[in-house]
């Protein structure tokens, strides 16, 4: 399930951050925010997305390197905050 | 490499992979090894910063070799302990135990056993506390020299502490906290970046060792090329706002003054470089600013250690409070208070460096203009986002012209906007730009051109280690990123040696020479000297050396200067020394005599059989920084009273009339005060650029609408155009054409008045105890002493063979000490005895 998660967000990077590009250089490990592809503000665009997509809420001190660097990592956040997502 | 494309692991390393991730072959460790070794002689070949901080390199280094080889879990606690150690090590037992328990206090406060709000406000009360001694508003019992690294150590990193302790539920080691905020080689620099407290807990080994140790010599490399490429824009390129005359003066200003930002990046690269090799694998600090072709792109690639700690701590938050009136306008309203609070966080940072908070409308302009931009591009990529790419960028003609196009239009926005910041005021910058209807040469394109050849060469993308497609690509990079690196180390190691640069021809060793010490530039000499003769100290606003000088002055420097020494007049000479004024200083008494001198209390009558000779000039005749009986006046007084030169006379009085601050056109006041005591001789002390310093003192007098009871300076005045309501650099810039004559009238005029009256006028030329821009001016101002009809004693080399650096008051005080007296009383004893007609001849001298 965790697969069809990480293939929801690298759509969504996709089409809002990186039209034209090689899907395939996408992947779960790509360095996003180090790699230059979500700024503060792509950072705030994908955390709305996730909100609506999945429903839940992100405080302030999640949108971070930690979090967001890259797709493993948001869907892990994704999964800690709501288990179900894994599911 | 391989794992320098697999970095970015997901989730908690096991402890296997952290440690066999910590661990280093012999081989690869003697590698590193050997290229610290180079960094260390060129850190010393150089001279980069201080000597404090090279020998904190050298023990860093040490303690590198014997951290790469302990187990992983002792690796924090060591760099902790040296961190500590170095504390005391480079300020002092006694200041630094005083910085360590203060410092340990208030990371204890952020411990407490009790509720977060409540630690809130205990550490709000400490740092109020604090703020009232650093403000000297209450006594503290630690001398002054921690404030500027205690501040750079706790002003910002405590709120991102607080902020994560709050956030973070991972428990905090004592080492981690300790280590984050006494991180090695914090304590020799009071400019640090605000390295992020959670980067530097899972920093830490978080990428292969090996990788990451060279990673920080890369950087440390990069930030010796900044400094010294800063030196050569500081020692050679910048310009004071007086002398752009003309367009490319304009272009050579403004440019220069943003690339003086690479002191900034470079000690950034090098403070992180260095905390690469214990470990903490940090984000860079600096992406390559120059090439920024937006202005959110510029704010992204800048100091992005406080672009992060500024999103972070107030933008992610004001956005999320704020959600709930749309993403586009909290974007736009987090976004201008970010750059609202930046203004005021660096005078925040100001005052706990300097201990003064610093308010200028030129800094208020430059973060809102800034912020304005920052906001129109932010809310451009919010509707129309923004090309991003994965790997490397594909280059065509067309999209390359347009992002050097872009890069090149933002390179001279920023330059423009920076100058604006730089400024000392408003006034000065508008100034600036009447040098754009000058005459436009061929030298108009030369930093055009640069510019241009640099964001082109720049723009050619390369293969990067983090965007390789295979492994074997991104090993060729990162094997190429090495050689760059131990090349230029290399190479700058033998340009460094004497032997090597001086072969190549005498300019270019002059100016390797140079580059190869860290040393104020003419400008901020000119300053230095300045603020001594006007107490500027706005001087040191912004980003420059003169800065870190000023910054070691205790606030009570000789604070003679505030109790009273001088009292304004008004007319042309404005102010004088108050008579019989009496003031304890750290080098001894200051006794002003009842005629307003320094010096014993004469009769105004001149004894018979007394040779009389009235000493003029500024605060090196007053004796700036020595004791009562210890300037070179008293001491040649005395000496050739006690070993007589000449039968003529039983005695020799010298009367002192130097006062400190006075330029020479103010001479004249003070030789016609002296002309009341009967004096045989006049001896005239010439400290220096005293034709810069006249002109400066006309536009002075005439801004301030001073009467001027000279009628040949009233005359260069009416010639110069200069008016009243002039800037102060507009006025200059009037002046500076006449300085030399300016100077001319001042010396005729005090020769003319000393023939008249029968006194010998003798013109002495004392050099300032460091070297640099007074001696500008020396040969023709000696001409114009000697044309006037001054019989000339030049002391240039009188402190020649000395370290200055024994003979000099203090680092920002460049008078001679009590050393220094000695030397320039004995050069002039010296000189009487092997021409005693001089000063004992029969008749005064004849133009």
């Amino acid at each position: 399930m965790s697969d069809a998660v990480s293939e929801k967000i690298k759509d969504y990077l996709m089409r809002e951050f990186l039209p034209g590009e090689n899907p395939d250089e996408l992947t779960t490990t790509t360095p996003l925010i180090t790699g230059g592809i979500l700024d503060s503000i792509a950072a705030l665009k994908l955390v709305i997305f996730l909100e609506e997509e999945y429903g839940v809420a992100f405080e302030a001190h999640e949108v971070n390197r930690e979090n967001l660097d890259t797709i493993a990592r948001i869907v892990q956040l994704l999964i800690a905050k709501k288990p179900a997502v894994a599911q | 490499m391989d794992s320098a494309i697999t970095a970015n692991g997901i989730g908690a390393p096991t402890v296997d992979a952290a440690e066999a991730r910590a661990r280093i072959s012999f081989l690869n460790f003697a590698i590193v090894a050997v290229q610290l070794g180079m960094v260390l002689v060129l850190l010393r070949q150089f001279q980069i910063e201080s000597t404090a901080f090279i020998q904190l390199a050298a023990v860093a280094f040490a303690g590198f070799a014997v951290h790469a080889f302990l187990p992983l879990r002792l690796r924090l606690p060591f760099f902790t302990v040296l961190s500590i150690a170095s504390v005391p090590l480079t300020l002092g037992l006694v200041n630094g135990l005083w910085l360590l328990a203060i410092g340990s206090s208030l990371i204890g406060i952020c411990h407490l056993p009790i509720s977060f709000r409540w630690r809130a406000v205990v550490l709000l009360a400490v740092a109020t506390l604090l703020a009232a001694q650093r403000a000297t508003l209450l006594p503290f019992p630690w001398t002054e020299a921690i404030w500027p690294i205690l501040g750079s150590m706790f002003m910002f990193r405590l709120i991102v502490y607080f902020y994560d302790l709050r956030h973070e539920n991972a428990p905090v080691t004592a080492a981690q906290s300790f280590g984050y905020f006494f991180m090695v080689p914090n304590v020799c620099f009071p400019l640090f970046p605000v390295v992020d407290f959670q980067a530097f807990r899972r920093g830490h080994y978080s990428v292969d060792a090996h990788e990451t140790y060279q990673q920080g010599i890369d950087w440390i490399v990069r930030g010796v090329i900044h400094l010294i490429l800063y030196r050569y824009i500081y020692y050679y390129v910048t310009l004071a706002p007086s002398e752009v005359t003309n367009p490319a003066q304009f272009m050579q200003y403004v440019v220069s003054n943003f690339l003086l930002y690479l002191r900034v990046s470079g000690l950034f690269h090098l403070v992180v470089g260095m905390l690469y090799l214990f470990g903490f694998h940090l984000p860079e600090t600096h992406n390559r600013y120059l090439l920024a072709s937006s202005f959110t792109d510029f704010w992204r690639r800048i100091n992005i250690y406080w672009k992060d700690f500024m999103q972070k701590i107030f933008y992610f938050p004001m956005v999320f409070a704020l959600k709930r009136l749309g993403t586009t306008r909290a974007i736009t309203i987090a976004t201008l208070v970010v750059f609202l609070l930046t203004w005021a966080l660096h005078s925040y940072q100001w005052f706990w460096l300097r201990g003064v908070v610093l308010f200028a409308w030129q800094d208020i302009l430059f973060w809102g203009v800034l912020g304005g931009l920052v906001v129109a591009n932010s809310l451009y990529e919010l509707k129309f986002g923004r090309r991003r790419a994965l790997g490397k960028p594909v280059w065509t003609w067309r999209s390359g012209a347009m992002t050097i196009a872009k890069t090149y239009a933002m390179f001279w926005i920023i330059c423009v906007l920076w100058s604006l910041w730089t400024s000392e005021s408003l006034n000065d910058w508008i100034a600036l730009w009447s040098a754009l209807s000058g005459p436009y040469t061929a030298e108009a394109l030369l930093f055009p051109g640069l510019a241009l050849a640099v964001i082109v060469l720049g723009s050619i993308p390369k293969q990067k280690v983090e965007t390789a497609k295979t492994p074997q690509a991104a090993h060729r990079a990162w094997l190429l990123d090495r050689a760059v690196a131990v090349a230029w180390l290399a190479g700058l190691i033998v340009v460094s040696v004497e032997g090597v640069h001086t072969k190549v021809g005498t300019e270019i060793a002059t100016m390797v020479h140079s580059l190869r010490s860290g040393h104020l530039s003419r400008l901020d000499n000119a300053k230095l000297e300045r603020g001594y003769y006007e107490g500027l100290l706005s001087v040191d606003r912004f980003n420059s050396q003169l800065w870190e000088v000023y910054s070691k002055k205790p606030s009570n420097w000789l604070e003679v200067e505030n109790a009273g020494l001088k009292r304004f007049v008004g007319g042309f000479a404005q102010a004088e020394l108050v008579p019989s004024f009496v003031s304890m200083t750290k080098y001894g008494t200051i006794t002003i005599n009842r005629w307003g001198g320094r010096d014993k209390d004469y009769a105004e009558t001149r004894p018979p059989d007394t040779l009389r000779a009235v000493v003029l000039g500024p605060s090196i005749v007053m004796g700036w920084g020595v004791g009562d009986g210890e300037t070179f006046e008293a001491l040649l007084e005395d000496r050739l009273n006690k070993e007589p030169l000449s039968p003529r006379f039983k005695h020799v009085e010298l009367l002192n009339f130097g006062v400190p601050g006075y330029q020479p056109p103010q001479q004249l006041v003070a030789f016609d005060k002296a002309t009341a005591f009967q004096p045989n001789e006049l001896f005239y002390i010439a400290a220096g650029r005293e034709m810069h310093r006249s002109a400066d003192y006309m536009a002075e007098v005439v801004r301030k609408r001073l009467p001027i009871p000279y009628p040949a300076l009233q005359a260069i005045v009416d010639k110069s155009g200069v008016r009243a309501d002039m800037d102060e650099t507009a006025a200059l810039k009037s002046l500076e054409p006449y300085k030399a004559e300016i100077l001319k009238v001042v010396y005729d005029s005090l020769v003319e008045q000393s023939l008249k009256r029968g006194i010998r006028p003798v013109w002495i030329f004392m050099p300032q105890v460091r070297a640099g821009i007074w001696q500008e001016e020396t040969a023709p101002t000696l001409k114009i002493a000697q044309d006037a009809g001054f019989a000339i004693i030049d002391l240039e080399d009188v402190y020649r063979d000395r370290d200055l650096e024994t003979i000099r008051l203090a680092e920002w005080d460049d008078h001679p000490n009590a050393l220094g007296h000695r030397l320039i009383a004995d050069r002039l004893y010296q000189a009487f005895a092997a021409n005693p007609d001089l000063i004992f001849g029969n008749r005064a001298n004849a133009k």
